[in-house]
């Protein structure tokens, strides 16, 4: 913002510079001169800039939206932003997240990568149908957008992506036929633009004049002249406008011939045709120049511009720049560099530029830009990374490492870059390009930085992958000759899998010279004795020469090789050796410790078979251990003996309590241990006479008096009102004077209202009116000459402390104006300040209006001016401004402008202030000035600002002006060209102006950005409303009223039809005839019906449709099937698939539709089908919703199918979709499923083996357990139950006891819950668990006996506040009142305060019951109050935590 | 399993360089006392580290050691460094390939 406000500040504003320009000199005062665009040289241009050229710079303007504000464009980043997309958008099943996420890149950088644009191609064909919006947004994407592709790549990706979306019957219309145009233009492809259309005829698509516009450019970039000309010839006779477009193009096109006069030439030509060249001519004149070389006619060229006020901005200099590199002028470059100003969005411009002449083989050009860019701050330590982006192009396109490694060198030296080499060689590692790897590893070794083993990862994970041996030998060589050992981790993970054993690794590393002594290969070799040998092994490690190594490098190995039991001598002597010697533990471990957690490894390695088997081994090692003084220590010890108990060997216990340390004897028992853990005339008549009655009668009149006069008061008598006041003063209360004094008002009768008030107050100082009759009576007076008594009585609403609401102010509001409406400025004036001073109202913008509206009333727009000052001065709004700027402007007081311009910039800003003065222009209808205002540079879209003045445009009709507007924005930065065209197509709708919505939509393409859906649906909606064609596909809405009726009838006889069940009578070709315009209305209807759940009706509409041998689109076939899936339909949605197949060979179930399909399957038993589907889902590259996995998976356990649970889990587990399933749906579902076929063992093992690993991420078993109970399989309970207990006891993992506390206490089943609470009482301490069951059943009415149980089973589980709430829930969600009051009473009594929560919902039972609740209702809302407590329970973890 | 009932003193670090494997992550931790444990897990699809691990002590001194200190500079790159507030992730899969 303060660069903007900089730049914006070069030129100092002066109007009547541009009022002067309008007049017929175009020398004014030296201030005008500037503003027209001498001296400041480079600003304003009055000209018509419509089209998007053909350019090569990916630019801004492509999109609607392109080009955000400043950021960080780290080009690291952003590939990882990709990796992420990748990753996200496999995932996402909508792809409009990718749609968002392209628009985004364009928006944030101009470009977009041909990975990101790949990904989203893939996933539109993969996902579903893509609409012609989506196609729009991807074939767009296939021309400059991509300035790190080479030309002919992007138009082989354009006509890639066209013919598969084709394929996938994308609706393409002339848009997407101008869009491949472009794309050809940009990407300077050769074409036959007869043999386009042709092909568009053939679509039956007519060009428009866009289209025409684009051909005629590519005969020019040809230098067909000719051709143009028949092309610009039938543009005539079609009377299509010719525009600046076409003359810019035939300056390239005599220039490409060679006639750079006749190219000269075009722009008097132009000026005598009535267009003013505008930067696209200047431009084209430019480049043309360029590619000549001639850089004197290049820089005249530049200054015609300037004097022609035309101004030329970076991106058009960028191109010069271009062409001159391209073309061989490098000598030029420097001096073009120069006259690039560094504007707004300069960044991302400079950046595509750098990108595509690098892309062209220009890196020496590329260079000298990139070293123009600003270099990043970061907050990091000040260390500079410019010109990622440039290094890793440079790598991608394979530049040469001398090239390289001098752009590195002169980055670093001049402090750009702080690690250029290395960050080349991680672009290298990344595009897996191996050469390049190994030659930037040399210079980085050069420059004496480390070079590491995990440089060659990288390098080494593709070969492996390809099962490449001598690519990764190769590397191992390499990394050998770099000097880099090989590593333990780079051998056992990335070489050795390759190879079938050891020893044939050991023979390929010989046979291909390299070396194998490397410390890699030692511990390499380390485990194959362990696993093999343990004397050798022994000898060796033995050995006091031989080198510090951790035990946890060969302990898997060691443990393999323990378990033989066939070298007990070796054993001991090992264990000795680790006992006591330091070079086989890490620093800081005690190696007796180190020792003992072997042992304990060894145990825990070995499953209870094998354990037994070699007991006597066991034992015997044990003993040998304990004569060589070996001991353990009491953790350890422990450890070993619980793994012991489970498999019953005593005898081995005590030979490894042998080993036990003896100071640690003092054992703590296990359960102190647990603990730990945590709504007239004659009436009037009437009434008189009654008055006069009470008044003989000395009864009290005033009721009756006070009717009296109302009744006069309807019929506005005032006299007899009057009178009747007399006859009864001394009856008249407050109330009736208010009447009366109501009555003045309204009758305009100031005088009198003034007399009433003021008996009034003689009678009743203190008496005050409502607010409504204050404000009538202030009207009154202030519009009848009585201003200062209007002013009393303002002051009488102040002391009185009358109530302002809103219709009161409002009211006040309306005086003011109305008085502002007689020109009286000084009235207005003083009421507004009295009333403001007196704080009786807040002054806004709209109620400081009057006072300037007085001052427009009477043409004083420089008092008016004045007064507005004043106004901001004193209240700090600026009202009715922007008339007072449009009336300057028409009576062209510069001097009063050029005071309110300085005003408003000193106040508000230039921002603020160029907005004003462009809206005023622009009302005055002088857009030359207006569009000027635009080009300031710095200027940035404020859209709220041109909101305004948009639906000003709209609600007053002023298309012309707001045409104007949205034309004079087309390059403004940062603008929503979507929103703009938007604003036109609002008023177009108001007026019923089709032919300006399709003017409006053939200008979209022109501007070459993508509309919104709504955009489409209003020129569709104004079109359809006309009666015309709509020539595109629009977006449907099924919740769009308009169409329901026709739907209805329509939808109606399908169902009738259906319901006869008749035989369809025979397709008569009458019938055939008349159905064919029908089609259309399918579709839509289609979808409209499925939204509503009218599933039955659109069934029959598919049905209708296919008897009638129509064919709908793929994605209503696919929507009429998922509605069918919905609702259990597999065998209706089957035959509709079959329908859309014999239609459209091609159609396959969309990714949705097949995860429904499943569940379907699955729900009815048919697992082989949901499996097949899951397959074929696979196969063709569908993601399966985790929904759908589970149900299958929970299917297969149920039929005790345990391959196919593991086919399942392999498969998920190579899509990577695993984490987001629960962690526990294979293990229960395989448990179950071994279970249902009798093999409880096999279900206890897999369960146990979960739930001792300390590695696994242990979640409930609850299902399972509830599974079990259901189907009354005690053998399987009891098993499970032995297992929970002894995982509970022996493992002090609680999970799966209290998994099965809590089902049996689901299941009613009290008293085996008890027993298992006997048996496993660490359960009670369970709190989280047991306190996440209590919330989860106080969810559902009826479940409160359910938590009375677990409290009486254990009374502490719960906090008694806590329980107490949820006990209350309960009865609520019961209608329990009787139980509720209680509970209150019970609660008082035991003084344990309610909180918020609890009172409301105890209050709303009393409610209920229609009675009053004993306690104050807390006032807040329900959520109010859940939002405190949870808030103050986090608060109070929070706390404990610390 | 006597080990999992000890407390940890565990460190989550992140914007790792690619530069610098566990071997480094683990010398730099060392000036704060005992690492006993180093934790940079490779994606096996591409060879590189995501850039972030976990760093155990065998102290709370140590652990409060390293927390104090800031910033955290390894191979010219800010590390972000917190106290682990989640327990390390499934890492049985290679008990070897830890020390890495």
């Amino acid at each position: 913002m303060a660069a903007l406000l900089r730049s914006a500040r070069l030129l100092k504003f002066s109007p009547s510079g541009l009022l002067q320009i309008t007049g017929p000199k175009r020398s004014g005062p030296p201030l005008g001169r500037l503003y027209s665009g001498a001296v400041g040289g480079r600003r304003a241009g009055v000209c018509s800039r419509q089209i998007s050229r053909v350019g090569e710079n990916a630019s801004s303007r492509v999109w609607p939206y392109a080009v955000g504000g400043v950021r960080n464009y780290g080009a690291a980043t952003e590939r990882r932003d990709e990796v992420s997309v990748a990753v996200q958008s496999k995932q996402a099943n909508q792809f409009d997240w990718a749609l968002a996420k392209l628009d985004h890149s364009v928006k944030r950088t101009g470009r977009v990568t041909k990975t990101l644009l790949l990904r989203i191609f893939h996933d539109i064909c993969r996902t579903g149908y893509p609409s012609s919006n989506q196609a729009l947004l991807l074939l767009r994407s296939c021309g400059s957008l991509l300035p790190e592709m080479p030309l002919n790549e992007r138009t082989e990706l354009a006509h890639h992506v066209w013919g598969k979306l084709q394929e996938l019957r994308a609706q393409y219309d002339v848009s997407h036929y101008n869009a491949l145009l472009k794309v050809y233009l940009q990407n300077e492809f050769e074409f036959s633009p007869t043999d386009f259309l042709a092909k568009m005829e053939a679509a039956d698509i007519l060009p428009n004049r866009v289209t025409y516009q684009r051909l005629i450019t590519a005969y020019c970039q040809k230098g067909d002249i000719e051709g143009a000309s028949t092309i610009l010839g039938f543009m005539k006779s079609k009377d299509l406008p010719i525009t600046e477009a076409v003359f810019s193009s035939l300056v390239t096109g005599h220039a490409r011939t060679g006639d750079m006069e006749s190219a000269k030439n075009i722009l008097p030509v132009m000026q005598q045709a009535g267009i003013e060249p505008g930067p696209d001519t200047y431009v084209s004149l430019l480049m043309a120049y360029a590619e000549r070389g001639d850089i004197d006619s290049i820089k005249q060229t530049l200054e015609a511009a300037e004097n022609a006020d035309c101004r030329l901005m970076d991106r058009d200099i960028m191109q010069v720049i271009f062409v001159l590199a391209k073309s061989g002028y490098h000598e030029h470059i420097p001096e073009m560099i120069e006259c690039l100003k560094h504007e707004r969005g300069y960044v991302p411009d400079a950046m595509n530029l750098c990108l595509s002449l690098i892309t062209q083989g220009q890196e020496d050009t590329a260079f000298l830009i990139l070293k123009t860019l600003p270099v990043a701050q970061f907050e990091n330590l000040g260390d500079a990374e410019l010109g990622n982006f440039f290094l890793r192009h440079l790598v991608n396109r394979d530049t040469s490492l001398e090239k390289i490694s001098r752009y590195c060198k002169e980055l670093q030296e001049s402090s750009l870059h702080s690690t250029p080499l290395t960050f080349s060689l991680y672009c290298a590692l990344e595009a897996k390009k191996t050469d390049t790897c190994l030659e930037l590893m040399k210079l980085v070794k050069a420059e004496g930085l480390p070079l590491r083993p995990h440089y060659f990862w990288p390098l080494l994970v593709e070969y492996g992958k390809n099962q490449n041996t001598t690519g990764v030998l190769e590397i191992i060589k390499a990394m050998q000759g770099l000097g880099v050992s090989l590593d333990l981790a780079t051998l056992s993970n990335h070489v050795m899998p390759l190879f079938s054993s050891a020893e044939a690794a050991q023979q390929a590393f010989k046979a291909f010279g390299i070396t194998t002594k490397s410390g890699g290969f030692v511990c390499s070799g380390i485990r194959l004795l362990a696993g093999t040998n343990l004397a050798e092994l022994y000898t060796l490690i033995s050995d006091p020469s031989f080198p510090p190594l951790d035990i946890q490098v060969f302990c898997n190995s060691l443990l393999t090789g323990f378990k033989k039991f066939n070298d007990m001598d070796s054993m001991v002597k090992i264990v000795v050796l680790l006992y006591n010697d330091g070079r086989f533990t890490r620093r800081g471990v005690n190696t007796t410790d180190a020792a003992g957690f072997f042992l304990y490894n060894l145990i825990d390695s070995m499953s209870e078979k094998q354990l037994k088997a070699q007991e006597k081994n066991l034992r015997s090692f044990f003993k040998q251990l304990h004569t060589q003084n070996i001991t353990i220590s009491q953790n350890i010890y422990r450890g070993i003996k619980n793994l012991l108990e489970l498999y019953n060997t005593p005898e081995l216990l005590k030979n490894v309590n042998a080993l036990k340390r003896s100071e640690e004897r003092t054992s703590i028992s296990p359960a102190v241990e647990l603990r730990e853990a945590t709504d007239n005339g004659a009436m009037v008549l009437v009434l008189e006479n009654r008055l006069a009655e009470l008044k003989a009668e000395k009864k009290p009149v005033s009721p009756t008096l006070k009717q009296a006069i109302n009744a006069l008061c309807a019929e506005e008598n005032l006299q007899r009102a009057l009178k009747l006041k007399q006859q009864y003063e001394e009856d008249m209360t407050p109330s009736i004077y208010a009447l009366l004094i109501n009555l003045c008002c309204r009758l305009k009768n100031a005088d009198e209202a003034l007399n009433l008030k003021r008996e009034l107050n003689r009678k009743d100082s203190s008496a005050a009116l409502d607010g409504r009759k204050y404000v009538t009576l202030v009207r009154t007076l202030s519009l009848n000459g009585k201003v200062e008594e209007a002013v009393d009585i303002l002051k009488e609403m102040k002391e009185k402390d009358v109530v302002m609401k809103d219709p009161n102010i409002t009211g006040l509001f309306h005086t003011f104006c109305a008085v502002a409406d007689t020109g009286d400025v000084d009235a207005v004036q003083r009421l507004q300040d009295t009333a403001f001073t007196l704080g009786l109202i807040k002054p806004s913008a709209n109620l400081c209006s009057p006072a300037i509206s007085a001052y427009l009333k009477r043409d004083d727009l420089a008092g008016a001016l004045e007064a507005v000052q004043q106004c901001y001065k004193r209240y700090k709004h600026l009202p009715r401004m922007h008339d007072i700027l449009v009336g300057l402007v028409e009576i062209g007081d510069t001097e009063s402008l050029q005071k309110a311009m300085d005003f408003m910039s000193h106040e508000r800003g230039e921002m603020i202030m160029l907005y004003d003065l462009f809206f005023a222009f622009l009302q005055a209808g002088r857009y030359r000035e207006a569009r000027k205002i635009m080009e300031t540079p710095g200027m940035r879209a404020k859209p709220t600002r041109m909101q305004w003045y948009a639906e000003k445009c709209i609600s007053t009709n002023q298309m012309e002006t707001l045409e104007q507007m949205v034309d004079m924005t087309a390059k403004l930065f940062d603008c929503d060209r979507d929103d703009m065209y938007g604003y036109i197509l609002q008023l177009c709708k108001k007026t019923n102006n089709w032919q300006k919505a399709e003017a409006m939509w053939t200008k979209m393409q022109e501007e070459n950005f993508i509309p919104q859906e709504r955009t489409l649906r209003l020129v569709a909606d104004i079109l359809r409303k006309n009666g015309q064609n709509v020539p595109f596909e629009v977006p449907e809405t099924w919740y769009d009223p308009a169409k329901t009726p026709q739907l209805v009838k329509l939808a109606a006889e399908a169902a009738a039809e259906a319901a006869a069940a008749a035989p369809p009578p025979p397709p008569t070709a009458e019938k055939t005839a008349a159905a064919a315009p029908v089609r259309d209305n399918y579709d839509p209807n289609l979808f409209a019906l499925c939204k509503k759940g009218n599933v039955e009706e659109a069934y029959a509409l598919v049905k209708k449709a296919d008897e009638q041998g129509l064919s709908l689109r793929p994605g209503s076939y696919d929507c009429v099937l998922r509605a069918l899936l919905a609702r259990g339909s597999d065998e209706d949605a089957m035959v509709v698939k079959d329908i859309a197949r014999s239609h459209l060979p091609n159609f396959q179930l969309s990714e949705n539709a097949n995860n429904m399909y499943i569940i379907t399957l699955c729900k009815k038993g048919q697992i082989e089908g949901g499996l097949e589907t899951l397959k074929s889902m696979l196969q063709s590259d569908q993601v399966p919703s985790f929904h759908a996995i589970t149900k299958l998976v929970q299917a297969l356990g149920a039929q005790g199918d345990v391959e196919r649970i593991q086919y399942v889990e392999s498969q998920v587990k190579i899509l990577g979709i695993a984490t987001k399933l629960s962690s526990m749906l294979f293990p229960n579902n395989t448990a179950l499923a071994h279970i249902k076929n009798g093999d409880v063992e096999s279900a206890v093992e897999l369960l146990e083996g979960l739930y001792t690993d300390p590695h696994t991420i242990k979640s409930s078993m609850s299902f399972l357990f509830r599974k079990v109970l259901q189907s009354d399989d005690d053998n399987a309970l009891d098993k499970l139950s032995a297992m929970a207990e002894r995982l509970a006891n022996h493992f002090a993992c609680y999970i799966p006891a209290t998994d099965l506390f809590l089902q049996l206490l689901e299941m009613g089943k009290v008293e085996e819950a008890k027993f298992m609470l006997a048996r496993c009482n660490a359960v009670a301490e369970q709190k989280t668990v047991l306190l996440s069951y209590v919330t989860e059943k106080a969810q559902m009415p009826g479940q409160l006996d359910k938590i009375k149980t677990l409290v009486s089973l254990i009374p502490d589980a719960i906090e008694k506040e806590v329980l107490y709430s949820y006990t209350m829930k309960c009865h609520d969600l019961d209608k329990d009142f009787t139980s509720a009051k209680a509970l209150y009473k019970e609660m008082m009594e035991e003084g344990i305060a309610a909180d918020e929560l609890f009172l409301k919902r105890l209050a709303a039972l009393y409610r209920n019951a229609g009675e009053t609740p004993p306690f104050i209702e807390p006032p807040e809302s329900f959520k109010f109050y859940a939002n405190k407590l949870r808030e103050s329970r986090a608060k109070a973890q929070a706390t404990a935590e610390e | 399993m006597a080990a999992s009932s000890k407390k940890v003193f565990e460190l989550f670090v992140a914007r790792i360089p690619w530069t610098a494997a566990g071997k480094e992550v683990r010398d730099y931790f060392g000036q704060f006392g005992t690492v006993k444990k180093c934790l940079l897990k490779f994606e096996k699809e591409t060879g590189f580290h995501k850039g972030f691990g976990w760093v155990s002590f065998t102290t709370e001194e140590a652990l409060n050691n390293a927390l104090q200190k800031d910033p955290h500079v390894l191979e010219g790159t800010k590390l972000q460094v917190h106290k682990n507030r989640h327990p390390f992730p499934g890492r049985k899969v290679n008990k070897e390939s830890e020390i890495d």
